[in-house]
């Protein structure tokens, strides 16, 4: 029995309240939405629920959930030699009309090759049969097709709640050739093989060119009015414990803090936010279907949503008394945010998160990061006597402009926000911790910082050995990301279509589960990349010129590459933003 | 305020999700069913909710008992009709009681002796089966090894082994019948007997279903309704959920 010998076997069983089961023989078209990690992570992606709820309220379309396979239970089904099926009805994913994939990040690629091929997919588009289901993409790696583009048949560019329709319409039609003829005239509908990709030298230089009627440039899909758009309230309740396990409300999409590395806040403009009766209507929708006993708010800054005071109150008064929580996953450094938080969480988690970036007023301003100094300590004077004892710090290391002072700076805020929570904590002092996470900067398409290189990993080991020397101390806890991760994930993230080929290399040589720190091995993905004719490096650490076409430019994602531009020079010239 | 006991079934559809996935699920049909639930107290206000002993992952079940508490009194069979609304397939409240005027909190503590029905499926010789369960039954002492998170020991699992018979066999399969000893105390797990028994590897499908869930102490005081024995058993008894 399969089930018996993988871990967590929940992860491939359905019956979940508020599943959807239809007879496939009473739809036009069936649409398997994967997401290229393990359940218990996808199940808490909210765009998976919006486009499951989208594709079933349509009688005549079905929608089936499919998940990567953790490796324990990828060797029963290649022993046993079984596909990968659909959760709700077990369907082989090859039976689907078409496969729809979550794009979430460049660390998941290994995985959408892997579970393409456990369906008995070809891998390569251009491989596939008119017996073979459409392969689309989505989300928020497609801003930068390319390095997926020969294992696609089409992507979406931007928000799917309106375009998945029109997707699975064109899969209806059932003759591969006029799908994929439908496709092209989709608005944000990338369909790769319309295009030829063009290269000039190493890294992502030059543009893919449009074959004859493909638009030269795909625009990104916006969904106009929120408060209008369709939201699931009937949210699938998964029996394992993800990584969400609470009711979601989506309060506001887009950010209007203009970090220059956020490539999802330059991508996902412009902000957007529901009203507060609708969010009101949805909760109580959303809490009597799925009896969760908590509502997290979700945006990228919830604090930022114009009237959150007003809606937070409104949503306690209601749900309080009921033993209903609310949740705030995202706070903005400053005294209100934190008030906020503790007038309406009612459970003290793990601590409370900011995320200062960088550790110097210069770098920041540099970054566009807009936290002052003093908002911050506020922040965790306030967190302090509203009962907190311990604070987790997000910073970045290899930011443009960066300087050893730079990093040797942030020990020394950490070891001031120490001696400052000591004082404040008086005798629960022990209590104290700060844990400070250092990232990698990631230059990301569609953002000022596109051009920038990526900091070497020589580099970024100097820095991280500054970070280890600076940050010592009982109270303080010091994490960072592998700079061979970081570095893989910029490659991908600034690929061209070359970088496709090393992708699949690097899958058949066994890369899996990329961003699960334990699975992941650089040599693998080094050699992958040499024996494809590329270096890592000239994607991750080349400065890109203002001037020459990039590989992801036919994407519009809203900013132009003037006003990128300019953002640009005024960053490293060190001006606000 | 009221307390009442549910005996529910765990079937085939949820047999892969865990105690603690159960436990989960069942608080959230509860809310679902807008139940006037009992709270704690504190941050984090959650139902009292207390379960009978675990099944094994795997393992399907329809003798599990659980107690819920309400702030008022209710009919003990709407409670089972309004939880069973809301309950996914495969988990079914099968009877329901109330316990009137009963003020301290049902744990199922002295619950500690269970019955399986074991079913294996596969190649092996069905005639050898007999007498490697009279075998067993002859030894005295059947030593395993325990692991997981801690410390590997050794657990001598004969004086926990109650009874061991074979119900029916025939060319495609054996049906076994096992009273095991549970609870916290320490117990067998139908596992570890198939194990022993040889049937444990990759060429056999094996099916544990808890069929009973008892307890062995004569100090056990008589409950509304009945001993413990009888409100755990899952054969067919009086329709008690409507009586009280």
């Amino acid at each position: 029995m399969l089930l018996s010998r993988v871990v967590k076997p929940a992860r491939y069983t359905d019956g979940e309240w508020n599943a959807v089961h239809k007879d496939p023989a009473s739809v036009r078209a069936r649409v398997a939405l994967v997401y290229p990690d393990v359940y218990d992570v996808g199940m808490s992606h909210l765009g998976l629920h919006i486009l499951y709820h989208v594709v079933n309220s349509h009688d005549d379309l079905l929608a089936e959930r499919a998940f990567a396979p953790w490796p324990d239970m990828e060797d029963q089904l290649r022993a046993q030699n079984l596909p990968l099926v659909s959760l709700e009805s077990r369907t082989p994913l090859g039976d689907f009309d078409a496969i729809g994939i979550t794009l979430p990040y460049e660390l998941t690629y290994s995985n959408i090759l892997n579970v393409l091929d456990l369906a008995g997919v070809p891998v390569r588009a251009v491989d596939r049969g008119p017996d073979d289901p459409l392969v689309i993409g989505g989300g928020p790696g497609a801003v930068n097709p390319e390095p997926l583009a020969d294992f696609f048949d089409a992507i979406l560019i931007g928000e799917g709640e309106e375009a998945i329709v029109e997707i699975a319409e064109a899969a209806a039609l059932g003759d591969r050739r006029e799908a994929l003829a439908k496709l092209v005239e989709i608005p944000g509908v990338y369909v790769p093989s319309a295009y030829v990709p063009s290269f000039h030298g190493t890294g992502p230089r030059g543009t893919p060119v449009p074959r004859d009627g493909a638009p030269a440039r795909i625009a990104r899909r916006v969904v106009d009015d929120l408060d209008a758009a369709p939201f699931p309230t009937r949210q699938i309740v998964p029996y394992l414990d993800t990584v969400h396990s609470r009711a979601t409300l989506e309060i506001m999409r887009g950010c209007a803090r203009g970090c220059r590395f956020c490539q999802a806040g330059s991508v996902y403009r412009p902000r957007r936010q529901r009203s507060v009766e609708t969010l009101l209507r949805q909760a109580e929708e959303t809490i009597a279907a799925t009896g969760y006993d908590e509502i997290s708010l979700l945006a990228f800054t919830s604090v930022d949503y114009g009237g959150i005071e007003e809606l937070a109150g409104r949503l306690v008064d209601r749900f309080g008394t009921r033993g209903i929580g609310i949740a705030l996953p995202s706070l903005r450094a400053d005294a209100f945010s934190v008030s906020l938080a503790n007038t309406i969480q009612r459970v003290r988690k793990s601590g409370l998160t900011f995320a200062p970036e960088a550790g110097t007023a210069r770098l920041r301003r540099v970054i566009g990061k807009r936290m002052e100094e003093d908002h911050l300590f506020a922040a965790a004077e306030a967190a302090f006597s509203s009962g907190w004892t311990r604070l987790k710090l997000y910073f970045m290391i290899g930011l443009p402009t960066e300087t050893e002072e730079d990093v040797a700076a942030i020990g020394d805020l950490v070891h001031r926000l120490v001696k400052f929570g000591r004082g404040a904590l008086g005798s629960r002092q022990n209590r104290l911790q700060v844990a400070v996470s250092a990232a990698t900067f990631v230059p990301k398409p569609h953002t000022p910082f596109q051009w920038t290189p990526q900091n070497t990993q020589d580099d970024l080991a100097r820095k991280h050995h500054i970070l280890q020397q600076a940050l010592r101390g009982r109270h303080i806890k010091l994490s960072w990301t592998d700079p061979g991760i970081s570095a893989l994930e910029a490659a991908v993230s600034r690929g061209d279509r070359r970088v496709g080929a090393a992708i699949e290399r690097a899958w058949r040589a066994g890369a899996r589960f990329d961003s699960w720190g334990e699975l992941f091995d650089y040599g693998r993905w080094a050699d992958a990349f040499r024996e494809t004719g590329l270096e890592i490096a000239d994607y991750a650490n080349a400065a890109l010129e203002y001037d020459t076409p990039l590989a992801w430019d036919h994407i519009s994602c809203g900013p132009e590459k003037a006003s990128l531009q300019a953002e640009a020079e005024q960053a490293l010239a060190g001006e606000d933003a | 305020m009221a307390q009442f006991i549910c005996r529910y079934r765990k079937g085939d559809e949820v047999r892969w999700i865990s105690h603690l996935d159960l436990k989960r699920t069942l608080e959230r049909a509860m809310r679902r069913a807008a139940l006037p639930l009992q709270l704690t107290e504190g941050h984090n206000p959650h139902p009292k909710l207390s379960f009978g002993p675990p099944l094994p992952l795997g393992a399907t079940g329809d003798a599990e008992l659980l107690t819920l508490r309400l702030h008022e009194a209710a009919d003990p069979a709407a409670v089972k009709e309004r939880l069973n609304r809301e309950l996914p397939a495969g988990i079914e409240i099968v009877e329901a009681w109330a316990l009137p005027g009963y003020k301290k909190k049902e744990t199922f503590g002295n619950l500690d002796v269970a019955d399986y029905r074991i079913t294996v499926t596969g190649a092996f010789e069905a005639k050898g089966i007999a007498d490697r369960v009279r075998k067993l039954l002859e030894s005295e002492e059947l030593l395993v090894r325990r692991g997981g998170n801690r410390p590997e020991r050794e657990v001598d699992l004969r004086p926990m082994i109650l009874s061991l018979v074979v119900a029916g066999s025939g060319e495609d399969g054996i049906e076994l019948q096992a009273r095991l000893q549970t609870g916290s105390h320490g117990g067998a797990r139908p596992q570890e007997v198939v194990d022993l028994l040889g049937l444990g590897d990759e060429r056999h499908l094996v099916r544990y279903h808890r069929t009973g869930l008892y307890a062995s102490s004569a100090a056990t005081p008589p409950r509304p309704g009945g001993v413990w024995r009888r409100w755990a058993r899952s054969r067919s008894e009086p329709e008690r959920s409507s009586s009280q």
